[in-house]
């Protein structure tokens, strides 16, 4: 069935009024008006649908380099005149109770090392594994590149240590640890979804690597933790 | 699990941070970072729609307010200030690269006709809630001027005048770009929810239409 649309005058002064009316004026002839359009009323609706997600968009999360480089920046010029314990920022991070040791630093900072300079040395994974990685079962899409199936096995071994620890975590932590694994888990599944429906949505493999780095720094943080 | 602060606890430990910071507190630096990294970054990720350059102007936008903080009284909640101070290493860092879109005076557009709808399409509505993803690409793609402002004001809740004094451009300026970021984020959506089958027909008994 195809539709046909008919413009009619109250179209025209639906688009003259609706900014201000989506501006909280009052402007009865919008809504009046969107009742019986179902071409404006689809526009009006859309417009508060956008307003609203955009209202809800929650923060985003940057990667631990740039407390690093900030840090290295305030440094060369002096400006910590009391200086601190050097990881005390650590025991600032709401997921972190104590200061993190250095080895899971370590680690983290041989993961990133590897998987910026030499993605190509390592073998990708089967989608499957990535989709267990991801809680995604069987159904995980066949979009990821060499350096994200990377990411997803090295997740998948950390993952495995981390279940063999976690009865020694104490169950504080243990439970901040799962709801933040399950928060992550959550946006890898969002992006994994967003690549199946589009391989080419480069913002959406942006945010899968962020997940993926910070799953692993989570869960290498954990395995320290459950080792102390 | 730890209680919730109080606003009161909270902005006082926020004062006693900040005085800190102001001897060159180390540790107080990063608890300051720690707070507020978030929003910083969110704002500099959508206003630029990339994650590297996004990084990068949180550092910078922090590293101006840790050099700034001795410079600090109060008079303003200390939250406002970083994140104007944000939003002016954005915009500076967005008009280097030679983004015109990004200047609203330029042309004032407040008085013009109002936005036309293209009426050779459907008249489906986008389904339900908009993904995060498909929304932060749909504003990552519009013309930065428009981004600009659909940031500030319906993401970061700054109202048209507050604007208008950021962008040195009209309140009716800043309104009219805001209703233009819409419509065009709207015709952006409705083209990625095509393309991948996602959009809900309207009720049947839309007095226009007619079947061919």
């Amino acid at each position: 069935m195809k539709e046909r649309i008919a413009r009619s005058a109250g179209c025209d002064q639906f688009d003259a009024e609706l900014a201000a009316y989506l501006e909280g004026e009052s402007r009865p002839q919008v809504v009046a008006h969107a009742r019986q359009c179902g071409y404006c009323a689809a526009t009006l609706s859309d417009l508060e649908q956008i307003r609203m997600s955009a209202r809800e968009l929650p923060w985003e999360e940057p990667s631990p380099a740039v407390w690093a480089n900030l840090r290295a920046a305030l440094e060369a010029e002096d400006a910590f005149r009391v200086p601190g314990d050097r990881w005390a920022w650590l025991g600032h991070l709401g997921l972190l109770r104590h200061p993190a040791p250095v080895g899971a630093l370590a680690s983290l900072a041989i993961l990133g090392t590897l998987f910026t300079l030499s993605p190509a040395r390592l073998e990708p994974v089967r989608t499957s594994e990535a989709g267990l990685v991801a809680g995604l079962g069987e159904n995980a899409p066949a979009v990821m590149s060499v350096d994200e199936a990377a990411w997803a096995r090295t997740i998948h071994e950390l993952e495995d240590t981390y279940r063999a620890r976690e009865p020694f975590l104490e169950p504080e932590l243990k439970v901040t640890y799962r709801q933040s694994l399950d928060s992550l888990n959550g946006s890898i599944r969002e992006c994994l979804t967003s690549l199946q429906a589009e391989p080419t949505n480069t913002l959406a493999r942006d945010y899968l690597l962020d997940a993926y780095s910070q799953k692993a720094e989570l869960l290498t943080s954990a395995i320290e933790f459950s080792g102390r | 699990m730890s209680p919730q602060k109080s606003p009161t606890t909270k902005a006082a430990s926020e004062a006693q941070l900040i005085a800190r910071a102001q001897q060159g507190e180390e540790s107080a630096f990063a608890a300051l970072f720690e707070t507020h990294k978030r929003r910083v970054y969110s704002l500099c990720l959508r206003m630029t729609g990339n994650t590297a350059e996004a990084e990068d102007l949180t550092q910078e936008a922090f590293l101006q307010l840790f050099r700034k903080i001795s410079t600090f009284r109060g008079e303003s909640a200390f939250s406002t200030w970083l994140h104007r101070l944000a939003v002016n290493v954005v915009l500076m860092h967005l008009r280097k690269k030679g983004l015109q879109q990004v200047s609203l005076d330029e042309v004032d557009t407040s008085q013009e006709e109002p936005v036309k709808r293209d009426y050779g399409d459907d008249d489906r509505r986008l389904l339900g809630s908009i993904d995060r993803i498909t929304l932060l690409r749909a504003i990552s793609n519009l013309p930065a001027g428009y981004r600009t402002v659909f940031v500030l004001h319906d993401i970061e809740g700054y109202e048209h005048n507050e604007i208008a004094e950021i962008m040195n451009c009209s309140v009716g300026n800043s309104k009219s770009q805001l209703h233009k970021a819409r419509m065009k984020l709207r015709e952006g959506l409705r083209g990625d929810r095509s393309r991948m089958g996602f959009s809900a027909p309207v009720a049947a008994g839309d007095p226009r239409k007619e079947e061919q």
